[in-house]
């Protein structure tokens, strides 16, 4: 890798971690909201954890997310059901709506949120996690980007806070970050699939195939479990 | 009512499209809800004037709608304090309403909506080929696992239905996932083919199970054409029904669903 292509890498990395990293902090903010109400009043079915104020988060000059939360983990022995305190942008306004899926497993809709992998991983490791591209059905509806952190209280697993960010969103705000003509690029997630692209052909959604050629130099991406790969000659556009 | 959010919802109380005076329209809407789920036993329907603006019917229509709907069996309305519509979940009455929606279409119209469900769902295979990650896959096999061991009709329904929103997800497309659950909304208004001959059960869940191999192999071609061919012969069955339903009418010649 040469020093100018070592350099876009970076930047391009770096620009996309802070994306990442400011949005974690709304993630943050909702989880002390979580926490110091669990911590304070316990959990109880019917009462809400999160203070009403939380949603205007939402609110805040450049917030990315376009809807954030807590979605309680269910315990069956102690009367506690699927739940979730989960606010998003209306897309047609701008007002906050609440998020009030359909948890009746026996519906064609069924938000079965525990088998997501937003609510699993940070389960299963107690660590944060991004997941996306990918639609969200039977929730939002939307093509999203959700980061979500574990809610622990007293060694016991809660649920998860977290925000959405809809694709289309992180990849206008990216690409007027990095101004005008930025180095051809894929960024890739953990599962290989296309975050963010400058390469026509590899588009945002798909799944890298092994061995694309023309893509070299992957460089992991601080905080985020993604690698931005540059485009061997480094134009946008080949004839 | 607070009217739930979810997208599969969002389409039992989209405007009914062609604006049509037609109560038997929210008659069927209200019915192919249940038949799914979407509408669950007991729920309170949203009231007159919110539902008659929702489905952009006139409020007569829909109180005609909602008295057809209570002779079926499938509303239920108290009155005073906490008083409202209510839906009844009834297999029974599921079943009938189904018959006769056969009966009124032609077998054009059958076609039709094969051929669109065939369009959409054999799009969604090939791009889920290409764009389906292992997670999505264990999951698209983790729906048909439940629908071969669904034990009532309108379980295999709503499992089957989730099949092809979920093929939709794969693609990674928000539209075809949304054209996927309207089509839904149709298809569950005609009969489930194997409530009348069980084994067809299993030639289902063999043909998903099929697409899935062909998926996991990101055979895009072989996916598409599974996917087609399936929905083919489904649109064939729903066909002969159709013409099976007209024979017994008439007393003329059994036919069988093959």
């Amino acid at each position: 890798m040469n020093d100018r292509r070592t350099a876009d890498a970076a930047r391009i990395g770096a620009a996309v971690s802070r994306v990442v990293e400011r949005v974690f902090e709304t993630v943050a903010r909702v989880h002390d909201a979580a926490l110091g109400s669990v911590a304070r009043d316990g959990l109880e079915s019917g009462r809400a954890v999160l203070p009403g104020g939380t949603r205007e988060l939402l609110r805040d000059p450049g917030q990315l997310a376009v809807g954030l939360g807590l979605v309680v983990a269910p315990r069956p022995r102690e009367g506690l059901p699927l739940r979730l305190e989960w606010w998003q942008v209306d897309p047609d306004g701008g007002s906050l709506r609440t998020l009030e899926p359909d948890l009746r497993p026996s519906s064609l809709g069924y938000y079965d949120y525990t088998a997501t992998e937003w609510f699993d991983v940070p389960r299963r490791t107690g660590r944060r996690h991004v997941v996306g591209p990918y639609v969200d059905v039977h929730g939002t509806g939307r093509y999203l980007l959700t980061l979500t952190t574990p809610v622990v209280a007293e060694g016991e697993f809660v649920g998860v806070t977290g925000a959405d960010v809809p694709v289309r969103r992180f990849e206008t705000h990216l690409l007027q970050a990095l101004g005008s003509r930025p180095a051809a690029f894929v960024l890739v997630n953990d599962e290989g699939r296309v975050v963010l692209s400058t390469v026509p052909h590899h588009l945002v959604g798909s799944l890298l195939p092994d061995g694309a050629g023309e893509l070299v130099d992957g460089a992991p991406v601080d905080g985020v479990p993604w690698r931005v790969f540059l485009a061997r000659d480094g134009r946008p556009l080949q004839g | 009512m607070q009217l739930l959010s979810g997208d599969a919802r969002r389409a039992v109380f989209a405007p009914l499209d062609d604006g049509a005076l037609r109560s038997e329209a929210v008659v069927r809407r209200v019915g192919s809800a249940v038949a799914l789920g979407l509408l669950g036993d007991g729920e309170q329907l949203p009231s007159e004037t919110d539902l008659a603006t929702m489905l952009n019917v006139s409020t007569v229509t829909l109180r005609e709608a909602l008295a057809e709907l209570r002779k079926l069996g499938l509303v239920e309305t108290r009155r005073g304090r906490g008083g409202g519509s209510f839906v009844r979940s009834r297999d029974d009455v599921l079943a009938e309403l189904a018959d006769a929606r056969l009966a009124e279409l032609g077998t054009t119209d059958l076609r039709e909506l094969g051929d669109v469900h065939g369009a959409v769902a054999a799009a969604a295979a090939r791009l889920a080929a290409s764009r389906a990650s292992r997670t999505e896959i264990a999951r698209l096999r983790d729906i048909v696992d439940r629908l071969a061991s669904a034990g009532s009709v309108t379980g295999q329904r709503r499992t089957d239905g989730r099949y092809y929103i979920e093929l939709a997800a794969c693609a990674q497309s928000v539209r075809l996932t949304m054209q996927e659950m309207d089509l839904h909304l149709e298809l569950s208004q005609l009969p489930w083919p194997p409530e009348v001959a069980p084994s067809l059960l299993d030639v289902i869940v063999a043909g998903h199970r099929a697409v899935i191999d062909a998926i996991e192999d990101r055979d895009a071609a072989r996916a598409r054409a599974l996917t087609e061919s399936h929905i083919e012969t489904r649109t064939l069955w729903a066909i002969e029904l159709r013409l099976q339903r007209l024979g017994d009418a008439s007393g003329g010649a059994e036919r069988q669903v093959s």
